[in-house]
């Protein structure tokens, strides 16, 4: 858990970058960090590992301040994805991963076992990526390294610089879509800058908009399109592409109106006619029923695009798809919402339409 | 061609000699250059303020003409391998602190950050990250930093600290031998390359290897230099005897050797071959050597700015002498007969041609003709600043080195050189001396200039040295300097006969 207590920085010419930063991110949490450049993003984010020092507030690693850590311990704890990559060029993939295990005095087997797990992790085959060099490799492949590298020493937070803005688009949503799979399995405390409104959205379990320094609103993707606090925020996550690359949860109808509980369904104590989601009492996804009978149908995970989504809806018979994030219901897509929202998305201008 | 095998197979003693000198005054300058310039190009890199300054310094050192830095260092180090080695490793910090700053300087940020941002402490970092990666670019700049080296290495010889520049003054010295001063330059290109391409192999381990490579360089480095230095000690002489470049100098401190060792029990060592008048004077001052051959004139115009109250030889090596005492505490001994006086020559068919026969003479055709000078002559007053001064001279004048001037002569480039009297190419040329009826030079006579406290140590030298006073002609010195510069017999060979000739020395 990290948690940023009005953290201010100022610049020895007076510019002020961070201002009064309070911000908490729960264990096993993805929080990123949006704004425009310069909104200080980034600097926010090289706080947790002391590559930046406020000039007043304090941050708290598991409530205790991390300067009462160690510095170089601290850092061996947190792991670092760049922009920039920056595997050491003169070292092989298997030394790069071995850099923090080495700093902390893992036993040689110990470190050959971790780079093989890890490596196929990211499904790239040990044996015969161990002894490449990082040159070697296609620039979706060195990300892929630069992950498990900061992965490696099995730390519990990791921090992410902009880590896929490099790549070409298709090795940047394969890498999104690794990573998404492999924090279900890991686990771990994510913050992660970006300033691709779609990428922040699609990972974030909370998506924290910045401005000049200042936190505008932290939310869940859904309501930061469903209530944005300010016109900012609205410009901001408007200034976005077709409708139908929006991910399907913030499309997504959150009334409940076709969802019905575990319990209902058990008891019976639901209406006999139409199609239902059902859920338990911890959100979890279990079903869905058509006219009190039970059907298969396969969830929509939440950060699919909606023109994904209808290729789904188009091939089924069904009206009503639930839309899941880590198994829980965050919604329901339906062919009425989907013509809501993009009717909405939709402008006239003297009767003609913009897009 | 066959020449040149000739000239190898004689010196081929002295080659090694001298390949072997010039190896490790070299690689030690490279040593300490590399130990103060990599640290200090990396302690820079976390104070870039300082950075450029600092560079900037090494940098005006590297415009500072080598020989300029050896002449300042003189006075200080004597002569001999520790200046040679200052001025060398001064000459070679530039390039390895600049590609050394550089080369980390221009490490990725990014890869900085990930070092730091995972957690490395700065000597980690340095270790594992910068320096490895500025490797290739250090590695470039001892290099280049070798080559200058071992190119500039020839010069130390100049101080006496022998290597490969020793054969290519000695050949500049005979009139540009070629065969000479290739047999000099063609090693010191080699080895050069040799070096290259060691340090190359160094540099394809280091990208591997890392930090730990260049550590085993420089220790094997030091190894090899410094293993030959322990095992040969060599008890130091009593008396060392200097003596500048050239046949003359050369020829007489071997009989002064010959003689010394001969009729006492002292040891004598001998540097020959010492670049300028100022070296071995301060040298002598310094105590880095004991005595050298001085002439009469040389003293009074260069160390005690007097003019020659007489043109008498006597006369004019007494004031010398007595000034000598006076100012410097130092003995002049006896003056042998020759004079080795400057002189104004030019071929004989252009003195025929014009009608010269003194310098005087010169007026008439001043425009028509081109003279070839030494630097030294060009300066002196008793030398063309006198010949402007007394002759009302006004020559086109062209400064050269003193063993190039007479092939400059021959070759028609310039019409009149100055000369010594006693040089053996005057033989050799046949040419032809105009007369100084103002007796603008002064006489030049050989003599033993030594500090009078040497005397007082042994005082046994002085009659064993007076015994060549007087002695040796103008004509006998000439054919000695003959038989060493255009026989290529050696100093120590042509003195000695001479002295078996004359009953100084049994045979």
């Amino acid at each position: 858990m990290i948690e940023f207590d009005k953290i201010n920085k100022i610049y020895p010419d007076g510019t002020k970058a961070i201002k009064d930063f309070t911000l908490k991110v729960n264990e096993g949490e993805i929080v990123t960090l949006i704004g425009p450049s310069g909104c200080g993003k980034t600097t926010t984010m090289k706080m947790i590992n002391r590559l930046i020092e406020p000039t007043s507030g304090n941050i708290y690693i598991d409530n205790k301040d991390i300067r009462a850590y160690n510095m170089h311990e601290l850092r061996w704890n947190i792991g670092y994805v760049l922009q920039e990559i920056a595997l050491f060029p003169h070292l092989t993939i298997e030394e790069n991963i071995a850099i923090v295990p080495e700093l902390k005095k893992w036993k040689r087997r110990k470190i050959w076992d971790r780079s093989k797990e890890l490596l196929e992790m990211v499904g790239l085959d040990a044996n015969k990526y161990r002894k490449k060099m990082p040159r070697e490799l296609s620039g979706g492949e060195q990300q892929r390294i630069g992950v498990i590298r900061a992965l490696a020493a099995d730390p519990d937070i990791i921090l992410m610089d902009e880590p896929f803005s490099a790549l070409d688009p298709i090795s940047r949503e394969q890498l999104q879509t690794d990573i998404s799979k492999i924090q279900k399995e890991i686990k771990k405390t994510i913050v992660f800058v970006t300033h691709d409104m779609d990428e922040a959205m699609a990972l974030g379990d909370r998506v924290c908009l910045m401005k000049a320094g200042e936190v505008i609103q932290v939310d869940t993707p859904q309501e930061l399109i469903l209530n944005p606090k300010t016109q900012f925020v609205k410009d901001f996550i408007g200034e976005r592409k077709s409708p139908w690359q929006t991910a399907v949860d913030v499309i997504a109808d959150q009334s409940e109106k076709f969802v019905i509980s575990k319990s209902d369904y058990e008891k019976d104590t639901y209406p006999r006619e139409g199609m239902f989601i059902i859920k338990d009492e911890s959100n979890q996804y279990v079903g869905a029923v058509v006219d009190t009978k039970s059907i298969e149908i396969t969830p929509l995970q939440n950060d699919m695009p909606l023109y994904k989504a209808t290729e789904a809806i188009q091939t089924s018979k069904h009206p009503l798809f639930p839309v899941v994030k880590n198994n829980r219901l965050v919604g329901v897509l339906s062919y009425q919402v989907i013509v809501d929202y993009l009717k909405s998305k939709t402008k006239l201008e003297n009767g003609v339409i913009q897009s | 061609m066959s020449d040149f095998i000739s000239v190898f197979q004689n010196r081929q003693d002295m080659l090694l000699e001298t390949i072997w000198e010039h190896l490790q005054i070299s690689l030690i300058s490279l040593i300490i250059a590399i130990l103060i310039a990599v640290p200090l190009g990396l302690v820079l890199t976390r104070y870039p303020r300082v950075a450029e300054p600092i560079i900037g310094i090494s940098a005006v050192m590297q415009t500072i003409p080598s020989l300029a830095v050896l002449a300042f260092l003189i006075p200080i180090f004597g002569i001999g391998t520790t200046p040679a080695i200052i001025a060398l490793t001064a000459y070679g910090l530039l390039p390895i602190l600049r590609n050394a700053y550089t080369g980390i300087k221009e490490v990725n940020p990014a890869l900085k950050e990930a070092a730091v941002g995972m957690g490395m402490n700065s000597m980690k970092r340095l270790t594992k990250v910068e320096l490895p990666i500025a490797m290739p670019v250090i590695m470039a700049g001892i290099r280049t930093s070798m080559v200058l080296i071992v190119g500039t290495t020839t010069i130390a010889a100049l101080i006496g600290a022998g290597g490969l520049g020793k054969l290519i003054l000695l050949g500049l010295d005979r009139g540009a031998d070629v065969n000479l001063i290739l047999l000099g330059a063609i090693p010191a290109a080699l080895l050069a390359i040799l070096l290259d391409f060691i340090l190359r192999g160094f540099e394809r381990v280091s990208k591997k290897a890392g930090f730990k490579s260049f550590i085993a360089m420089i220790v094997i480095a030091i190894l090899v230099v410094t293993t030959p230095l322990l095992i040969n000690t060599s008890q130091k002489a009593d008396i060392i005897i200097g003596g500048k470049l050239g046949a003359e100098p050369a020829i007489i401190i071997n009989m002064y050797e010959q003689l010394i060792e001969d009729q006492t029990d002292l040891n004598v060592e001998l540097e020959e071959g010492l670049g300028k008048t100022s070296f071995l004077f301060n040298a002598l001052e310094q105590d880095s050597i004991d005595m050298f051959l001085e002439f009469t004139g040389t003293a009074l115009v260069t160390y005690l700015d007097e003019d020659a109250k007489s043109n008498q030889a006597n006369e004019v090596y007494e004031q010398a002498r007595d000034g000598m005492m006076e100012e410097y505490d130092m003995t002049f001994l006896e003056p042998m007969e020759f004079n080795n006086t400057y002189t104004v020559s030019t071929t004989k068919k252009l003195a025929e041609q014009y009608d010269l026969k003194e310098i005087g003479d010169l007026k008439e055709i001043e425009d028509d003709i081109t003279a070839g000078f030494t630097l030294e002559f060009n300066d002196r007053y008793d030398g063309y600043v006198g010949m402007q001064d007394v002759y009302n001279l006004d020559l086109d004048v062209k400064t050269m080195e003193p063993g190039i001037r007479e092939k400059a002569l021959t070759k028609g480039e310039v019409d009149i050189i100055d000369a010594y009297a006693t040089d053996s190419y005057m033989v050799e040329l046949d040419l032809v001396t105009l007369d100084d009826p103002e007796n603008l030079f002064p006489p030049y006579q050989g003599a033993p200039l030594l500090k009078a406290e040497t005397l007082e140590k042994y005082p046994e030298i002085e009659d064993v040295l007076n015994q060549l006073g007087g002695q040796i002609t103008d004509e006998e010195m000439r054919q000695m300097n003959y038989k060493v510069d255009y026989e290529d017999k050696s100093p120590h060979d042509v003195a000695k006969s001479f002295l078996i000739e004359k009953g100084l020395l049994e045979r």
